[in-house]
């Protein structure tokens, strides 16, 4: 029930945020701009694939960011104590924020890709088969490392002291640990949108693990 | 919880909190029961906060037991959580909240149901006074009022344990007013209120126990009468005389009165000696005043306050 109460609760304040905004419609409009752009320079970079990559780059790094800022602020504030003097498990407060974010840059993604795929199509006609499978990896790539960042952002948030060792951690570290996903593309793999999400899964439940173990430990 | 419906009582054997080798609270012991105002006093870093957090559950290393209602710290916090109503010091919300959804959630978290949430928010809101801004956000708020909503969700599901750390700091003298009011009727349900204050004077209203740490000790817990009896401080009466015959310096002699002042012409202040009956000490004064040609205007008891037990307390410990 709490936890419920608690994902619905941070989904409402995270959908509004200026952030989240960004991602909603900054990240199409970043992807139209780079695809222009692109087009005037010769390239011929199809916006599905560049709608994948930018919202994976931008919008892992931005969730992580918002992950750890939004934690550190409202530890440092005793947001929590209120929560934490009511019959409401620790991991739900950790959980419940990571899910709401994720689920917020998840569908961002999405909407990025979609928006993508329609562009595409009017330009193109018909998409190929090739096409559409290489956005399918970029899209299980970007989700997977998307989930690496904002479970990164989550941990970072719980063992930092300050906003601003916090957000140094999870540019110059979470980011490299994010880019873990990508390595199956890399190595031309088969199966390597499977591997990816794997690694995904892996590396985000460690750090929330971590993340909840720490937690559940601090002494407010 | 063991102890019925209505009683709960808050019981510390020998709490003690270490930081490294500095000891934030040293063997605290003190019990609390049902329909208790306790307030809680001692200067900055004297433990206050500390003991709280550890009443609430927020910090559970530490040694010695404590019981609420029957059910150990930290081993039964879900089930004390339960009755438990908290009001930290500096209280925040998430800023993106308006008060009505803040209110929501930590009602709901507390265990009430959608319909209860919605009875009880304009009643906690009509309590503290904040009923028009039910719809405004959190981060609008004047610190006074966010400390208002703080008390408000800290009596949504009301709690039978109230723990309020510094609930009058930064309030105008109306809110103060309002707060300590409160406070005072919902102690009448039979709720254990615990509560720290550096303002003496409002702890002196409202609670019905005291007790004063400095250094992580409990130095005295007692009634405010028994504080100032434990402290021999005097009562004293002033006395405003209509007609002055000048013969009051014999009064001196009286059994149970330890001396007298003249502050001003026709007003009087007599030191009563406290371990005198003081009744009987009055009767004879005003016999022998009246005896001695005076004529008595007004008589007003002075009874020392809070701060200068309080004080009293800190000079005695000075010369130790």
């Amino acid at each position: 029930m709490s936890f419920r109460l608690l994902v619905k609760d941070e989904l409402r304040g995270f959908y509004k945020s200026k952030v989240m905004l960004f991602l909603w419609f900054g990240l199409p409009l970043l992807a139209i701009l780079f695809h222009f752009w692109s087009s005037l320079q010769g390239g011929e970079i199809p916006l599905t694939a560049l709608s994948a990559i930018i919202t994976a780059s931008i919008g892992g790094t931005l969730a992580s960011v918002m992950l750890a800022v939004s934690i550190i602020n409202e530890k440092t504030q005793h947001v929590y104590d209120l929560f934490l003097v009511r019959p409401v498990k620790r991991w739900n407060i950790i959980l419940s924020k990571f899910l709401a974010v994720y689920a917020c840059i998840a569908v961002a993604s999405g909407l990025s890709l979609l928006l993508g795929v329609i562009i595409d199509y009017v330009n193109l006609g018909a998409l190929s088969d090739t096409l559409l499978r290489e956005t399918l990896l970029s899209l299980a790539t970007s989700l997977s490392m998307m989930a690496v960042s904002s479970s990164i952002g989550v941990l970072i948030g719980v063992v930092s002291p300050s906003v601003l060792v916090g957000v140094i951690l999870v540019i110059y570290g979470g980011n490299q640990i994010s880019a873990l996903p990508i390595i199956p593309t890399i190595l031309n793999i088969s199966n390597a949108a499977l591997f990816s999400v794997t690694l995904g899964v892996v590396i985000s439940s460690i750090m929330l693990f971590l993340a909840i173990f720490l937690f559940n430990r601090k002494q407010m | 919880m063991k102890e019925g419906d209505g009683n709960v009582s808050v019981v510390l054997e020998g709490v003690t909190k270490r930081y490294g080798n500095f000891s934030a609270l040293d063997n605290v012991s003190f019990t609390i029961s049902s329909g208790d105002i306790f307030g809680y006093i001692g200067p900055n870093g004297a433990g206050k906060t500390t003991t709280i957090k550890i009443i609430v559950g927020l910090l559970s290393d530490f040694q010695g037991t404590l019981t609420i209602g029957g059910r150990q710290m930290p081993e039964g916090r879900q089930d004390i959580h339960r009755i438990l109503g908290y009001l930290p010091q500096n209280v925040a919300f998430q800023e993106w909240r308006t008060i009505d959804q803040t209110l929501s959630t930590f009602g709901k978290l507390s265990g009430l149901s959608e319909s209860e949430v919605e009875k009880r928010i304009p009643e906690v809101l009509d309590m503290v006074n904040l009923s028009r801004e039910r719809h405004k956000k959190v981060s609008q708020l004047s610190g006074g009022m966010t400390q208002k909503v703080g008390l408000a969700q800290a009596l949504l599901h009301k709690p039978r344990l109230l723990v309020l750390d510094e609930p009058l700091e930064g309030l105008d003298p109306e809110s103060r007013y309002q707060v300590k009011q409160v406070i005072a009727e919902y102690s009448k349900s039979g709720a254990v209120v615990f509560f720290s204050s550096h303002i003496l004077s409002d702890v002196q209203d409202i609670a019905t126990k005291i007790g004063i740490l400095n250094k992580g000790r409990i130095m005295q817990i007692g009634g405010l009468e028994e504080l100032k009896s434990r402290f021999s401080i005097a009562n004293d009466l002033e006395i405003v005389l209509s007609h002055d015959s000048g013969l009051w310096k014999k009064l001196e002699a009286l059994k149970g009165i330890k001396g007298i002042e003249q502050p001003t012409p026709n007003k009087l202040v007599v030191h009563l000696d406290n371990k005198i009956n003081i009744d009987d000490t009055v009767q004879d004064l005003i016999k022998e005043l009246i005896a001695l040609g005076c004529r008595i205007r007004r008589l007003n008891p002075i009874s020392p306050s809070l701060d200068e037990v309080y004080l009293k307390y800190v000079q005695e410990r000075q010369n130790v």
